[in-house]
């Protein structure tokens, strides 16, 4: 068989010959591919090279999120306090609605659209195997995640630092945060992407991820609130394996100072916390991977 | 009211998988009261549950219930083939309004009553006021999510900014924002019926009177907004 990229070779017959030049620069493969749409994937995430309108609310989203890093900093530099008022972990927790709403409603940008309209096809029809894609999509919205989880960090580090506070307690403690941001940032993505992949109308997929991530919150909040009040600290323990946001509040509780109802005790319980955390994660990817198969085979 | 566009929201609302989610956040809030019922004496998780269910079940089942009924119509174009119809926009948004308004009632509010009288049986009054309370807030957030809706395409990210934003990490910190926060309107008509819901001290006068003004206003925006509609494309 002859190489399909090559000009007509030399003696070779062929039914039409146009004289165009067919293609013959490189060609790139599947990695060069994904990479392609890591990359437009996260901008889009933000907005970015889509409509003016869609910029609107994911930088909204991320001023909003920042503004407290902001207040915190200007207060830092006028009063001149000698620790920072907001933990690099707590910080987090404190904007955890903000940060829900932005998964949620990011997700679907890149998990719903080519499902719904049908170009998933397109990317399909290519040399790009379905799992790839699927990861690529993930990959897009944990880079937009990590982005919106550490700038607040970045922000806050930069403020310490010029407020000349003790440079080594800042850095460890900043890079607690920024491994406990990672591993929400994983659990999240991987709930919200599965949302989005399977239910592909937007407003629905926002909702549910949300009433998902808050509820399942609320109701762990309230869980080890009576725990702690009736004296069975375990119960919430457990409770707290079951919400990504209580998984980080109990990982914060452990390695940072900001204490919280019923942190994890004992070794095998913090154990649990940690591998429950990057189980859901994984599990999330997993189901991704098989959905677009299905989506791919069907 | 026309009975076709309420039996075709009534539809949209309750089909397939949007009907599920609707249903499931109210059965997890009764279960959870069930649960902590089972498991504690007196009515230890009574504020907690009920505060669950009033600032979180309570906003996202009218935001689910209005953007259904509305949303999905606007979202694949489909609205143009309702609105060519010789019926008044006013009437195609009452309409709406009325098949959301009822399921915020009965999957919003009606379940904070039961979980109440799941938890504690001896007080049906506060049981019934949390309910009450309930069903004002509900009434109040369906027609807003619902002008929001009709407004603009990002209506339940706006919605949620809203009810758990600014009602809610917002409002434990600024004191004043029970002011011009529905969910503090509601209470303050619960607060009314049984004492021990805490008080807001915005006056059930004005608590009334703002959360019919949103109501009837956000209704009136909802025709408005769908008699000068304009489609746009998915961005």
């Amino acid at each position: 068989m002859t190489d399909p990229t090559s000009a007509t070779p030399e003696g070779g017959s062929v039914i039409h010959d146009l004289g165009y030049r067919p293609y013959t620069g490189p060609r790139l493969g599947p990695a060069a591919i994904a990479r392609a749409l890591v990359i437009t994937g996260f901008r889009n995430a933000f907005g970015l090279g889509r409509s003016g309108k869609s910029k609107v609310l994911p930088f909204i989203l991320l001023a909003l999120n920042l503004m407290p890093a902001v207040i915190v900093g200007g207060v830092m530099v006028f009063v001149g306090l000698d620790a920072l008022p907001i933990g690099y972990a707590q910080y987090a927790s404190t904007t955890q609605v903000l940060l829900g709403i932005f998964v949620a409603s990011q997700a679907p940008v890149l998990f719903s659209r080519d499902l719904r309209h049908g170009t998933i096809s397109l990317y399909l029809a290519r040399p790009l195997p379905s799992s790839t894609y699927a990861i690529a999509r993930w990959a897009s919205l944990l880079g937009a995640t990590l982005v919106f989880l550490l700038l607040p960090i970045l922000v806050l580090y930069a403020v310490a630092l010029l407020g000349e506070l003790d440079v080594s307690d800042q850095t460890s403690d900043a890079a607690v945060a920024v491994g406990l941001a990672l591993l929400l940032a994983l659990s999240l993505t991987g709930l919200a992407g599965l949302i989005a992949s399977w239910s592909t109308r937007r407003g629905f997929a926002v909702v549910a991820t949300i009433a998902l991530l808050l509820i399942g919150n609320g109701i762990v909040t309230a869980i080890q609130g009576i725990s702690q009040q009736e004296g069975h600290a375990r119960v919430g323990e457990v409770a707290g394996l079951f919400s990504p946001y209580s998984l980080y509040r109990g990982l914060m509780s452990i390695w940072t100072d900001n204490k919280t109802p019923t942190p994890p005790t004992g070794m095998p319980m913090q154990l649990a916390y940690v591998v429950v955390f990057i189980a859901l994660s994984v599990a999330c990817l997993g189901g991704l991977v098989w959905r677009y198969r299905r989506v791919a085979t069907a | 009211m026309n009975p076709t566009i309420l039996r075709l929201s009534a539809q949209a609302l309750l089909g397939r998988r949007r009907g599920v989610v609707l249903v499931l956040i109210p059965a997890v809030l009764l279960v959870l009261a069930v649960v902590v019922q089972a498991l504690t004496d007196d009515a230890v998780g009574y504020d907690a549950v009920l505060h669950l269910g009033f600032t979180l079940a309570l906003p996202l089942v009218a935001l689910l219930a209005a953007t259904a009924v509305l949303g999905p119509e606007v979202d694949d174009g489909s609205i143009v083939y309702l609105l060519s119809k010789p019926v008044s926009r006013h009437v195609i948004a009452a309409s709406k309004y009325v098949v959301a308004w009822a399921a915020t009632v009965v999957l919003g509010a009606l379940p904070l009553l039961v979980a109440g009288l799941v938890l504690d049986t001896s007080d049906p009054r506060q049981a019934i006021a949390w309910g009450v309370g309930g069903a004002v807030a509900g009434t109040a957030y369906t027609a807003l999510f619902l002008g929001l809706a009709a407004f603009t395409r990002h209506a339940v990210v706006i919605g949620l900014l809203f009810a758990l934003l600014w009602e809610g990490v917002l409002g434990n910190v600024l004191d004043g924002i029970r002011w011009v926060a529905i969910g503090a309107w509601g209470r303050e008509v619960a607060t009314e019926i049984s004492s021990k819901v805490p008080a807001q001290g915005i006056g059930l006068g004005y608590a009334v009177v703002a959360a019919a003004l949103v109501t009837c206003g956000s209704l009136w925006f909802t025709g408005d907004r769908l008699r000068s509609f304009t489609l746009r494309g998915d961005e």
